[in-house]
């Protein structure tokens, strides 16, 4: 808002008359022209006063904003770290839960090989026409015991693998509660942004150096780069460069 | 043949306890971290130490050259298995006198050359 100057046409003619109303010793009519220059006065005092106010009321609306950075704080982000644990702990049971029934499995699986191994070569000799007849009968026995078996195993085979297929059930609800988590740390981004935009300060590089931790852990494509290597293969040239 | 497995995570040291099962290594035990690992190699008799790098306590790297700065443990052959890709370290753990070098992911065929490779050297 410009500034009214004081030396306008209007003042002139209210000094004149006050000159004039002293002179003839009209208290009243003096009284009253000082009265009007003081409302001039003061309405650009108000004019003023008015304008810092909607500034200041303008700036704290910006800062509107402001209430979303905190409710993150305080709400989003511990939010989205018990998210984060919650994620670990799936993955972590998941882990656990194929581990136990591949290690149930497995055993299972070694002994029917063993006994099918040794049933063929019992075979074998029966029908080269070298065994006798009490060998069949026992080798009739062990084929009567080792069908029992397989019919029990294949079952409790079959239900560890079905605990492996839904143990992958992880995956899908560890995939939401990672996209949530990325889409607030995006929204904490662009909040960061405007704040630092709303506090003036040029955007810049950042001069000071990343700081480095010593152990990166595993490398993320299209994240991570700079010395490092790809793959196993790349492990075996390096150190076969280095003479290993 | 005994084995001694160092891995934080212990979804992990059983995935190697099982890959080195049926690679026909029955006779394995583990560690979660150097510091735990350390006074097992020393009282223990192992032929192998399997140990990832990055954990808690004391590191793969560190419990490596603990082991061959020990008079009685320097010759103990060590695989490393680790998700660390940096070609630094990889170095360092060649320098330090690590046999065997594996990064994460890994298969169960590497784990079996890298084993093969050792005890050739060993043999050889």
């Amino acid at each position: 808002m410009d500034e009214k100057s004081v030396v306008s046409e209007d003042n002139i003619a209210r000094t004149h008359d006050l000159l004039a109303c002293m002179e003839k010793g009209d208290e009243a009519g003096a009284r009253e022209v000082l009265d009007e220059l003081a409302n001039i006065r003061e309405t650009t005092l108000y004019q003023e006063v008015g304008k810092l106010t909607r500034e200041l009321h303008d700036a704290i609306s910006a800062f509107g904003m402001d209430d979303r950075i905190s409710s993150m704080a305080e709400h989003d982000i511990p939010d989205a770290r018990e998210r984060l644990k919650y994620v670990i702990s799936k993955t972590d049971d998941a882990a656990n839960r194929t581990l136990n029934a591949v290690e149930e499995s497995l055993p299972l699986c070694e002994a029917m090989e063993k006994e099918a191994t040794e049933l063929q070569q019992k075979w074998d000799k029966f029908i080269k026409k070298e065994m006798n007849a009490d060998e069949f009968r026992a080798l009739a026995r062990q084929v009567e015991q080792f069908l029992k078996e397989q019919t029990s195993t294949a079952e409790t085979v079959r239900g560890n693998l079905n605990d492996v297929l839904m143990a992958q059930d992880f995956q899908d609800l560890t995939g939401q509660i990672i996209k949530r988590v990325i889409t607030l740390v995006a929204e904490v981004e662009n909040n960061l942004v405007n704040l630092v935009k709303l506090a003036g300060l040029p955007e810049r590089e950042s001069k000071i150096e990343k700081k480095m931790e010593k152990l990166e852990g595993p490398i993320i494509p299209g994240v991570d780069s700079g010395d490092v290597v790809s793959g196993q293969d790349e492990v075996d040239d390096l150190l076969s460069s280095l003479g290993f | 043949m005994k084995i001694l497995i160092v891995d934080d995570f212990s979804t992990m040291r059983r995935i190697i306890k099982n890959l080195l099962r049926d690679l026909g290594f029955t006779n394995t035990e583990e560690a979660d971290d150097g510091t735990t690992a350390l006074p097992m190699l020393q009282s223990g008799k192992y032929d192998l130490l399997v140990t990832d790098w990055n954990m808690p306590g004391m590191q793969g790297i560190d419990l490596l050259k603990h082991v061959r700065a020990d008079s009685n443990l320097a010759s103990l052959p060590v695989l490393m298995v680790t998700a660390e890709q940096k070609k630094e370290q990889i170095v360092e753990a060649a320098q330090a006198g690590v046999n065997g070098y594996i990064v994460k992911p890994f298969t169960a065929q590497t784990l079996k050359e890298k084993l093969d490779k050792i005890f050739e050297r060993i043999d050889g």
